[in-house]
This record gives C-alpha cells, sequence and structure tokens, in this order.
C-alpha cells in the first residue's frame, strides 16, 4: 500500500490504499463521497464524473495514484447550500427524475461553463452526450445549462 | 424546502468531506404521536441515525366504522404542528414521493412548507389498494392511491375540525382547515394543527368526509416543485449504493453466464489471501467475493476461478430463440382472448380455444370463417429484447442476525423481497424488514429481488451486513428483459376504404410471471396483451389470439417500462398507418373517423394535429408521422417530425398531447413525458439485447447503446383535462406511442416499412438534433 496525497473539495487527504484503485471507488468507500455515481466502470456512462485540475473526468477511469498532488472537485464541493449557478439552473428548470446521473451531468455543465461562458447548443451537445440520463431529461438540461449560463453571467455582472 | 424524506440516511463517514447533510427534520423522539388514531408505536423506517427500524402493524381502533382507514399509518401531526406524511411508493424518477403526499396535505389543508416526508416499510397497510399487494408500477400509484390519499387526508382535518369546534363551542361545518390552522370562518379564530392533535385523535374517523373541489386546490394542478430535487443536485440523495451501515462489508456478484446455467465449483485458492478478501459465497444465481470495500472484492472477483454447469442454455441464440416465435406464428396453438362482433369474420385456420375450455383444444375450425373483403391486408412485426439498464445498478444491503434480517434495497417490490427473503431464510416475514432507498431508475427491473437474495445470503454467510453490488457488466447481461415480442395484424376494408375486421395474432413470453401476485394460467397473461384487449377506435369485428412462448427462451423476461403495451402498439398504429395509406387518407384523418363517437379521444388526437401543424405541410425535407394510443388509463397522441438523408436519421421534434384525467403537477407530468420520448427514441433506434452460445451478448453502454443528448429532439407536451377517473399514468405513457410515430413518419420520408426493431437493423443511425434546436 501506498499513500496517495491529493485534494478533494478544497481539504488535502491522504490514503493509503491499492494505487490502481478508480478515483470513484476511493472517493465513495473512503471518502463517503457518494454523490458520485458508479454506472458503467468503463467511461461511458458519465454518472462519475469530476472535476480534477480543471478537467472533467470519469473518475471509475482515474486510478487513485493520478489523482496525487492535484484538486479533486466532486459535487459535494460546488457548494454547501446548492448555490452554484448550476445547480440553482438545476433547480429551477426541475430538471432530476431519478437522479442518479444529475451529479454526472452538474459537474459537465460546470466544466463546460468555466470555459464557455455563452455555450450554444452544440456545445452542450459536445460537453455532455457523454452523460448518459436512462429517464431522459435531456431537454431540461439543454435549458438547465442555458439558465445557469445567464445565471453566472448575470453573477459576473453584480460582482 | 428542505425535505427530502427520511429514506435510509448514512452513518457518519469517518472521513466525510461533504458539507454537513442537510437537515431533513428525522423523525424524532419527541415527536406527539396523535391527530389520527392510532398511537401505539412509533414507527421509523430505515433512519439509521434515529435508531433501529420498528415495523408498523396496521389495524384500526374503530372496529365499529364501515372504512377503517389506517390512518397513522400515513400521517401523524405532532404538537410542533410538524405533519409527517408517508410515502409507500418508490421514487425512481416518476416523482410520486411528491405527487401523493400533496394529494393528501391538499385535503388535510396542511402548510407544505411544514409537512416532513417518511418512508414506507414493507406493511400491508401500504398495499396498492386495487391490487392488494405492495409494490411500484404499472403506471398506477396515482390510478390506485389517488382516491385513498384524498381519504386519508380529508378524514384526518374532519377530526382536527371536530376538535376545534368542540373548542369552540361552533358546529364543524362553520370551521375549515388552511395552511395548518383550523379557521373559524366567521370570528376568524384559529387554533393550528398541533394545538389540536391531542383532542382530535379521540375524534371518529369520518366513513364519508366531504373532499375539495378541484378548483379549491391549492397544492395540486400547480407545478410543486419536487420535493427530492435539492438532494438530487447536491450530491445527497441516499441511493441504494450510497447506504452504509456500520461494519458493512461489499460484494461483487457474477451470476452465471449461460442463462439458466449454475455453478458447480468454486477454486477458492484463487482468491484466498488477496487483498481485503474475506470470503467467497454462492448465492442464488452465482456466486459473490465478499471485501472489506468493494474494489477490493471487484478486484478478487476478476481473480476467481470457478466452473459452471450450463445445462441446456448454451444451445440458444437469438436465431433459435426467434425461430420458436415464428413457429408458433405458423402454428394451430392459439387462444382466442377477445371477440367483438363476429370473431371468425377473417379465414383462419385454427381452431377458436378459449380461456375458460383451455384444457379441450378440440374445437373445429368453424366453417362460416370468411374473407370476402375489397380489400385484405396482413402485416408481422417484432419488437425487439430490452434490457432496462437503470442508470443505478442492481445492488442491496442485507443484514442477518438471529433475530431476523434487515434489507436497505432501492426495490419496486418491497413486499415481494419481503415475502422472497422470508422463504429463503426460513423464517417468518415479520422478521424480514425492508427498507427503501432512492431508486436510480426502476423501469420495471426493481420489481424482482433476486438482486436482494444475494444480499441475504452474502451476509448469513459471513455474518456481517453485505452490501452486494452489480457491476454493469452484470446489469446488462442478467437483467429480467422486455421481451421480443411478435405480432401479426390482418384487416378486411370495405368498398369504402373502411375497417371491417381486424384479426391480431400474438406470440410472446410471459411479462407478469415473477411479479404476479397470484399465480396465472399456463397460457394466459394479461400483461402481454395491453392495448390488444382494448381500443378506442370503433372497429365491427376483432379477434385476438394469443400464444404464450414458454419452451424456447431461457433469457429471465418480465415487465420493462411500456410492458406489453410498448410492441403491440407499435404494431397496431404502424399498422393503423399503413391501413390510412392503403385507403388514401391522412392517417390523422382515417383515427379521426375511427374515434368518431368518442369526444375525449378525439381532443387529444385534434390538439396533437393542432400544435403539431399537422395540417401545413412541414419544412422542406421534414417529415411527420403520428400515433395515438390508450396505454395505463391515459390517452396520448404523438407526432413526430424526422428527416432522412440516407440512412441517418435526425429527429427535430416531438410533439405529445396527454389526457390523464386530470394532471396533478404539470411539472412532474411533463418531465415524465419528455422523458418517455426518449426512452421510446432509444427502443426505436439503438437498444436491444441478443443472444449467442446461452448468454447475452451485449454488455455495458458500449454495445448496449442507449440515446445521449445530442439526439434528443425539442419536445412539446400539451395536457387536456378532462377530468375522468380514474386518473391515468404518466410514467409509462411516453415511449409508447412515440416508436410507432417515428415508424410512420419514416415511410412519409422513405416510402418503406420498417416492421421490426430496433431500427438500427435496417441501418438507420440518429444524428444529433441540434441544428433545428435554436432556442
Amino acid at each position: 500500500m501506498e499513500k496517495s496525497h491529493f485534494t478533494v473539495n478544497g481539504k488535502s487527504v491522504e490514503l493509503e490504499i491499492d494505487p490502481a484503485t478508480p478515483l470513484l471507488w476511493a472517493l465513495r468507500d473512503h471518502l463517503g463521497l457518494t454523490g458520485t455515481k458508479f454506472g458503467c466502470g468503463i467511461g461511458q456512462c458519465g454518472a462519475c464524473t469530476v472535476i480534477l485540475d480543471g478537467n472533467a473526468v470519469r473518475s471509475c477511469q482515474v486510478k487513485v495514484s493520478r489523482a496525487a498532488g492535484k484538486n479533486v472537485t466532486t459535487i459535494e464541493g460546488l457548494s454547501s447550500d446548492r448555490s452554484h449557478a448550476v445547480q440553482r439552473a438545476w433547480l429551477m428548470e426541475q430538471v432530476p427524475q431519478c437522479g442518479y446521473c444529475q451529479s454526472g451531468q452538474i459537474m459537465s455543465a460546470v466544466v463546460l461553463l468555466a470555459s464557455n461562458p455563452s455555450p450554444r447548443d452544440s456545445d452542450i451537445d459536445d460537453a455532455l452526450s457523454g452523460n448518459i440520463c436512462r429517464c431522459g431529461t435531456y431537454h431540461r438540461i439543454r435549458k438547465a445549462v442555458h439558465r445557469a449560463a445567464e445565471l453566472a453571467r448575470k453573477e459576473e455582472k453584480g460582482a | 424546502m428542505t425535505k427530502t424524506g427520511n429514506h435510509a440516511r448514512n452513518e457518519q463517514d469517518p472521513q466525510n468531506l461533504a458539507p454537513e447533510p442537510q437537515s431533513t427534520g428525522g423523525t424524532t423522539r419527541r415527536e406527539f404521536l396523535g391527530a389520527t388514531i392510532q398511537t401505539s408505536g412509533a414507527f421509523i423506517i430505515g433512519c439509521l441515525i434515529n435508531g433501529k427500524i420498528q415495523i408498523l402493524e396496521a389495524k384500526s381502533q374503530t372496529p365499529g366504522e364501515t372504512k377503517k382507514l389506517p390512518l397513522d399509518a400515513w400521517v401523524r401531526i405532532a404538537r410542533d404542528n410538524k405533519v409527517t406524511i408517508v410515502v409507500s411508493q418508490a421514487e425512481m424518477g416518476q416523482g410520486i414521493m411528491s405527487t401523493l403526499p400533496a394529494v393528501l396535505a391538499e385535503e388535510l389543508g396542511a402548510d407544505w412548507d411544514h409537512v416532513q416526508l417518511e418512508t414506507s416499510g414493507a406493511n400491508v397497510a401500504y398495499r396498492n389498494p386495487r391490487i392488494n399487494f405492495q409494490f411500484t408500477g404499472n403506471s398506477e400509484s396515482t390510478m390506485s392511491f389517488f382516491e385513498l390519499m384524498r381519504q386519508v387526508g380529508a378524514s384526518a382535518r374532519e377530526m382536527l375540525i371536530a376538535a376545534a369546534a368542540d373548542k369552540w363551542r361552533v358546529d364543524p361545518s362553520a370551521c375549515y382547515a388552511e395552511k395548518g390552522m383550523i379557521i373559524h370562518r366567521k370570528s376568524g379564530r384559529k387554533l393550528s394543527f398541533g394545538e389540536l392533535a391531542e383532542a382530535a385523535k379521540s375524534k371518529p374517523i369520518p366513513a364519508n368526509p366531504p373532499l375539495k373541489q378541484q378548483s379549491d386546490w391549492k397544492l395540486l394542478g400547480k407545478p410543486l416543485p419536487r420535493v427530492d430535487n435539492p438532494a438530487k443536485v447536491d450530491g445527497s440523495a441516499v441511493f441504494g449504493l450510497d447506504f452504509k451501515v456500520r461494519g458493512m462489508l461489499y460484494a461483487a456478484v457474477r451470476n452465471c453466464p449461460v442463462l439458466g446455467g449454475k455453478l458447480k465449483s468454486i477454486d477458492r485458492s484463487s482468491v484466498e489471501g488477496l487483498p481485503g478478501f474475506v470470503d467467497v459465497v454462492a448465492v442464488p444465481g452465482g456466486v459473490v467475493v465478499v471485501g472489506a470495500t468493494y474494489w477490493q472484492a471487484r478486484t478478487a472477483l476478476d481473480a476467481l476461478k470457478v466452473t459452471w454447469d450450463d445445462g441446456d442454455g448454451a444451445r440458444f441464440s437469438t436465431d433459435t430463440i426467434m425461430e420458436q416465435y415464428r413457429q408458433a406464428m405458423a402454428g394451430q396453438d392459439w387462444l382466442l382472448v377477445r371477440e367483438v362482433g363476429n370473431a371468425d369474420m377473417i379465414q383462419h385456420s385454427y381452431p377458436n380455444v378459449r380461456l375458460a375450455a383451455a384444457p379441450d383444444k378440440t374445437d373445429k375450425v368453424p366453417a362460416r370463417a370468411v374473407d370476402s373483403y375489397a380489400n385484405l391486408y396482413s402485416g408481422e412485426f417484432e419488437s425487439q429484447f430490452l434490457a432496462h439498464a437503470p442508470m443505478e445498478p442492481m445492488n442491496a444491503t442485507a443484514s442477518v442476525t438471529s433475530d431476523g434480517c434487515e434489507i436497505w434495497a432501492p426495490t419496486q417490490g418491497q413486499e415481494l423481497a419481503q415475502l422472497m427473503v422470508a422463504q429463503f431464510l426460513g423464517i417468518p416475514k415479520e422478521k424480514v424488514a425492508v427498507n427503501r432507498t432512492f431508486l436510480g431508475g426502476g423501469f420495471g427491473r426493481r420489481l424482482i429481488a433476486d438482486f436482494v437474495l444475494q444480499a441475504v445470503a452474502a451476509s448469513k454467510a459471513v455474518g456481517k451486513p453485505v452490501k452486494v453490488v452489480w457491476s454493469r457488466e452484470e446489469d446488462t447481461q442478467h437483467d429480467v428483459y422486455r421481451p421480443a415480442v411478435r405480432n401479426r395484424i390482418t384487416v378486411g376494408l370495405d368498398s369504402d376504404g373502411k375497417i371491417a375486421a381486424v384479426s391480431h395474432q400474438l406470440v410472446s413470453p410471459s411479462i407478469l410471471q415473477y411479479v404476479a401476485p397470484s399465480p396465472l394460467p399456463d397460457n394466459y397473461d394479461p400483461s402481454c396483451l395491453e392495448g390488444l384487449q382494448g381500443t378506442r377506435y370503433k372497429i365491427p369485428n376483432v379477434r385476438v389470439d394469443f400464444h404464450l412462448l414458454k419452451a424456447g427462451v431461457p433469457a429471465s423476461t418480465s415487465v420493462l417500462r411500456t410492458t406489453g403495451y410498448g410492441p403491440n402498439i407499435f404494431a397496431t398504429e404502424s399498422f393503423a398507418d399503413e391501413l390510412a395509406h392503403h385507403s388514401g387518407k391522412d392517417p390523422y384523418d382515417f383515427r379521426r373517423d375511427l374515434l368518431r363517437d368518442d369526444p375525449r379521444a378525439l381532443a387529444v388526437l385534434d390538439l396533437a394535429a393542432e400544435k403539431s401543424d399537422w395540417k401545413k405541410p412541414p419544412q422542406p425535407g421534414v417529415f411527420r408521422g403520428m400515433a395515438f394510443t390508450e396505454a395505463f388509463a391515459t390517452i396520448i397522441c404523438q407526432v413526430v417530425e424526422l428527416s432522412v438523408s440516407g440512412t441517418v436519421v435526425t429527429v427535430h421534434r416531438v410533439v405529445s398531447a396527454v389526457d390523464c384525467g386530470t394532471v396533478l403537477n404539470p411539472n412532474i407530468a411533463a418531465n415524465n413525458i419528455e422523458g418517455g420520448v426518449a426512452w421510446g427514441l432509444s427502443a426505436a433506434f439503438k437498444s436491444e439485447i441478443t443472444f449467442a452460445g446461452g448468454k447475452t451478448v451485449q454488455s455495458n453502454f458500449h454495445d448496449y447503446q442507449v440515446l445521449r443528448l445530442s439526439e434528443m429532439p425539442r419536445v412539446e407536451v400539451y395536457f387536456v383535462d378532462s377530468g375522468a377517473r380514474p386518473l391515468g399514468g404518466t410514467g409509462e405513457i411516453g415511449p409508447v406511442a412515440v416508436v410507432p410515430a417515428v415508424a410512420n413518419a419514416l415511410f412519409a420520408a422513405t416510402g418503406q416499412r420498417y416492421r421490426s426493431l430496433p431500427l438500427s437493423r435496417h441501418g438507420f443511425q440518429l444524428r444529433a438534433s441540434r441544428e433545428t434546436y435554436a432556442q
């Protein structure tokens, strides 16, 4: 066992686990961050999406050793009160049904908006088509991403 | 509002980096249990932070009452005005934990902002009143519980009013309930529910409490935000996979790869000593490796050597299975399940064997069968095997002790799970507590308790709580599939191009076999026949013949979102379009004529035509298809707009007009229909399960394909409030008509009929719809 040091949601952590353990299971079973979901295990569904040094990654495909020294943000780290623009937009558009995929959808949207504050539909397609929603909330996800962009732009202005 | 309900919650993790969980206002021991009838025994379901789970014994305290409503099973009012409403139906995305409590709260006159929710255990009090079995499915939670929730809420309200009227020495009819207060109309005096709760509990439960007029509804019919959404955007919602109990171990599963095979032997030495390894256990369906963490269990499972006894299954493939369908369709073994007018109006070579006379198959082919029509058309349709593929793979947590067994599972079938576990362990069902978590999709898969039994077997073997987690591969390859279905339709048209007689023949394996609360005849399954047992269309002569396929399908088959309606309506509504074409009529006008005496159906059909601009030509290169049906007591008409370039299809827009009687929450109902469109497009274009060498070929989302965001069309949903009762469901209707509407639009675009699914079989693929999505 080796020790892996990295930062999760702004807190530094040290895990003494098999370095080949996927980041997904390190987050869920060792750090108690169960908002990040297991869906497919092969990077096909996006339910496990987290932010690793600014990039949206499928945490089922990232060995915990690869996170060493890096910053990981999970759904729990977006805000303590659902105040992140994407979370607010998700609530305003009443996006979730079963909700299982939504952590991953939200994290993909957060990364998209960080680099593209006014995404077109095609940008949303490119950023979120790796996130499956089996309930089929895609129509609302698309609306919510536009809404989040609008909220974030307003925040920017107000700041 | 933070009203996430006290679904099973996790104990605090030692190194939890999540913010402190938002308070769910969990039930506390200080709560005054009153206002209704039963006061004995708090029941706190699946709530570890509050202690041990207790199961309610539902009983009425008023044996003389004609209606024995176990009110306290559903609603409790505390001195601090907190109203607790119990959610009996599994929340799997359909919004039922918002909708039904709002029905109760509406009648009660509760302050919705101070209502808290509690998740039910497995208990007879929560049985579906129509079927007398506790489950969530068949799109019937609103249908079956709407009146009961109103009765419960109204009864409790009348008892509170009676208590207030006593105190004020006024007539109860002079008082009303609003926002958690009982108010005397004339004087404006008020008492809160909490102040009245103790006095109210001794009041008799009214037999026929007055119910609110729809025009007085404050919560229903409004787009009330879902109560579960806050927890679903911050990661705090606890699904089965997220649930933890102290001392819990994890298990990874391998089911016997060949369907119907069994475990022969385990080479324990292949895994002994691996990091975190705890045990390897034979369980129903296969084997599990138990480990300290999931990843350790999974890694050990990958190293595990087992031998299987494949049994007969290995010789089956999709080809051998579908050959059984073809032989059945060509054969003489039919059960006549529906007759309208003269069942022998279309020539047939097999006996008229009716269900009641099923054992006697000696009926001769009737001599009077006729087929003298201006035109006779026949077509065969095939729908594919489908997997449920919910985003949350199958999982369950079980703790077996000498006292009994406790389960925490994302389940649609609490009672079935309880009964199966009791039988498996050989203990009374009262010793099996089944707690429900959030479900990461259900779609019918989670009615069945196979995954629960595996957790029970593992926990029993290791003497500790165990969470069993299926990989996506296990979930895909060991699903209980929606069976492939073959339909043949033969229709005689008269000289005016009108339908004179219809014959349906249906070949399908059983759908209800694992989930029927009471046994079925061995040649009959009403779920397979959905959509064929009745239609809104006026057709003078109809017969429906059914062949329940038993041999030849090694895969388990059961209910999947749309059940029998999906494949049957694909066939009938595709064929309706064909008949319209043959008789030279517009498909909308053709249906209008078939519905001419049915104003409720016409309103839906006309609304869809209006909103889709059916009578105006679409943009050049864009083609429309329509389909109409009644399913799950809801009427729907959907219009699809698509364009085709070679084999590449772009679905631009789907318009749905829906009449489910009365919409209780337009936001939730619309989301269900929108999502249903996505589900239907997956089934129409992309998804298919096939078999080879007795195994399921597909294993994960790379080869079991489902709709992606880029392929989602613009969706519009319109409701008709007909006021019809019973209420219809909105969970499964969305995908039903969109599939034939797609096939009909494809015909409009290509001039070709596509009668088998998925359309990928015919080389079609979906393309991103974004170019038409400009906002």
